[in-house]
């Protein structure tokens, strides 16, 4: 039984189909990428899974249960955390205290959560930050922040809504180093990133490729990026011309 | 830190125990139980104005059903724990109906319905004058016949105290921690699990608690209350202007707030005389222009700056 399966999901905003009849699935200890080139429906694809939006037909099914009208919050508790494409930390709070709060969906303890948290700012090797606030942070590391308050939820499935946006492609596989481990947790992972593909080439064990709502392939990185449609709707013929 | 937090909290109370018997005459003692009292109020509002960032004003239905429960349930015979008890009841159900609607939509819907809805009680207790007396008036037990006006300062201090100690626990738990990623930024909230709609109403149930009781002391010391006096959008909206002025969503804030508003009205009432409103009127604007995060989280920033001053380079 897959982790994670979409069903024929379709949602509309209006007059536009942000998603348009999606069928997908995540599996155990995965780390699986959404590409597609900027409004192809990623985020409104992980909204729909962590339960922000609920689709109009079709159906999300998480560890064999329908999630498809479940609340965001239930959604948390169900084993489903999410980083945001605009970060939002809680600025007024240290980097220690932003962890804290993903922690205390597992428990009530305050000092449990902070050691919860400690473990996770390791894990992405930023405890030197966790006594700042978190106002102050670079974006680099307010990514990582994002990561880390998720992860401190304990989820099974994480959903890494563009990570590496504005990281530099030495920051971006620094990232993807560290994130190649969540499979050893335990933790599956979708990823949606528009550009730096390099990153996607080098964690992914599977590649979905989404165009204006509609998954147009799937496959392992080094098979999608020979697929045709793929390169006319998204990539451009430099990728044809590395012949990768 | 938190030993020294405490040190102080105690040092803090002690004096405050001692001031009622050094403090001399009827006034000065009623001016002191306004400071605590409004202490209380604005502390019972900072948890859901100041950490859980949801703006009420309408802590009058609170504060009225404190005082009109008191009057009313102990007119109808009932012992005076029972009345203490059922008043607060009184107060949490209002905070239910509030709060079990508006928190789930987003937006200023919050604030409009508090000011509706203490509105349409206000109303009400003018127009049932077989249970409040209308305009007329009720009278409300006293609580005290000796020493009253120290005997309310006490009464005043003990639930600021007790105001104080469940914001400190409060704001150091998983529910203060909720209630500030709520005022933060609810996605985010959400998005680790929070159930936003039901811990801003925990938060509302605690406050609209402790408000209930300041309205019933409030009520008691003054043997009559009117609608006007006790239910008007004046009380909510000095309740929340002490929070606010002290610093909302810092645990100091509603004491100083209480302390400097509370002390510079009575000034100036007695210096201005009828122009004491406009002073006053003046007073919050220069706050609200010049210290946003009020007197404490102006002070706190302040400090804050000053250490980066001193260590440049450690805040990367």
């Amino acid at each position: 039984m897959p982790l994670l399966e979409l069903e024929h999901v379709t949602k509309r905003f209006g007059g536009l189909v942000a998603t348009s009849d999606v069928s997908l699935c995540v599996h155990e200890s995965e780390i699986a990428f959404v590409v597609g080139p900027n409004g192809a429906g990623k985020t409104t694809l992980f909204n729909l899974i962590s339960g922000v939006c609920h689709p109009d037909a079709g159906s999300i099914r998480f560890q064999g249960r329908d999630i498809s009208r479940v609340a965001p919050n239930e959604a948390a508790q169900l084993g489903i955390g999410r980083t945001f494409q605009i970060v939002k930390p809680l600025r007024n709070l240290s980097v220690l205290e932003n962890v804290m709060l993903g922690a205390f969906l597992r428990t009530r303890s305050t000092a449990q959560a902070a050691r919860e948290a400690l473990r996770v700012l390791q894990y992405l090797q930023m405890e030197k930050a966790a006594a700042l606030p978190a106002s102050g942070l670079p974006l680099p590391m307010l990514k990582r922040l994002e990561i880390a308050r998720a992860l401190a939820t304990q989820p099974r499935l994480i959903l890494l809504d563009e990570v590496m946006a504005g990281l530099s492609t030495a920051e971006a596989l620094g990232l993807a180093e560290i994130l190649k481990k969540l499979p050893e947790w335990g933790i599956s992972a979708v990823g949606g990133v528009e550009h730096v593909m390099q990153v996607v080439m080098s964690i992914a064990h599977r590649v979905l490729v989404l165009d204006h709502g509609a998954l147009i392939a799937e496959g392992s990185p080094q098979h999608v990026v020979r697929e045709p449609r793929v390169i006319e709707a998204y990539l451009g013929s430099k990728y044809k011309e590395l012949g990768l | 830190m938190k030993r020294m937090h405490l040190i102080f909290a105690l040092a803090g109370l002690a004096v405050s125990l001692l001031l009622p018997l050094v403090v001399r005459g009827d006034y000065h003692l009623q001016v002191l139980f306004r400071i605590y009292l409004f202490a209380a109020l604005g502390l019972a509002w900072n948890l859901v104005g100041g950490y859980a960032g949801q703006l009420s004003l309408g802590h009058a239905a609170y504060f009225g059903a404190g005082a009109y429960g008191l009057a009313v349930f102990t007119q109808a015979g009932l012992p005076l724990g029972i009345a203490l008890v059922l008043l607060v009841a009184l107060a949490l159900v209002f905070a239910l109906l509030i709060g079990g609607v508006s928190f789930r939509l987003r937006g200023p819907y919050f604030a409009l319905a508090t000011i509706a809805f203490a509105e349409v009680l206000h109303a009400t207790a003018k127009n049932l004058p077989n249970l409040t007396g209308g305009d007329v008036g009720i009278q409300v037990p006293a609580l005290f016949h000796n020493h009253v006006q120290r005997s309310f300062c006490y009464c005043a201090i003990l639930l600021a105290a007790a105001a104080l100690a469940a914001t400190a626990v409060i704001s150091r738990s998983r529910f203060g921690y909720y209630l500030m990623a709520i005022r933060e930024d609810q996605d985010t909230a959400l998005s680790v699990g929070v159930n936003t709609a039901r811990t801003k109403l925990n938060a509302l149930l605690v406050s609209a608690a402790f408000t209930a009781l300041g309205g019933a002391l409030y009520g008691s010391l003054f043997l009559f209350i009117v609608p006007d006096q006790v239910l008007s959008i004046d009380i909510s909206n000095e309740i929340a202007i002490v929070a606010m002025l002290g610093g909302a969503g810092t645990l100091a804030g509603p004491l100083v707030g209480a302390l400097v508003l509370e002390s510079a009205s009575e000034l100036f009432k007695s210096v201005f005389q009828e122009a004491h409103l406009l002073i006053y009127g003046l007073l919050l604007i220069v706050v609200v222009l010049f210290l946003p995060e009020g007197i404490v989280g102006g002070v706190a920033s302040l400090l804050r700056r000053q250490k980066r001053r001193k260590a440049p380079g450690e805040a990367r």
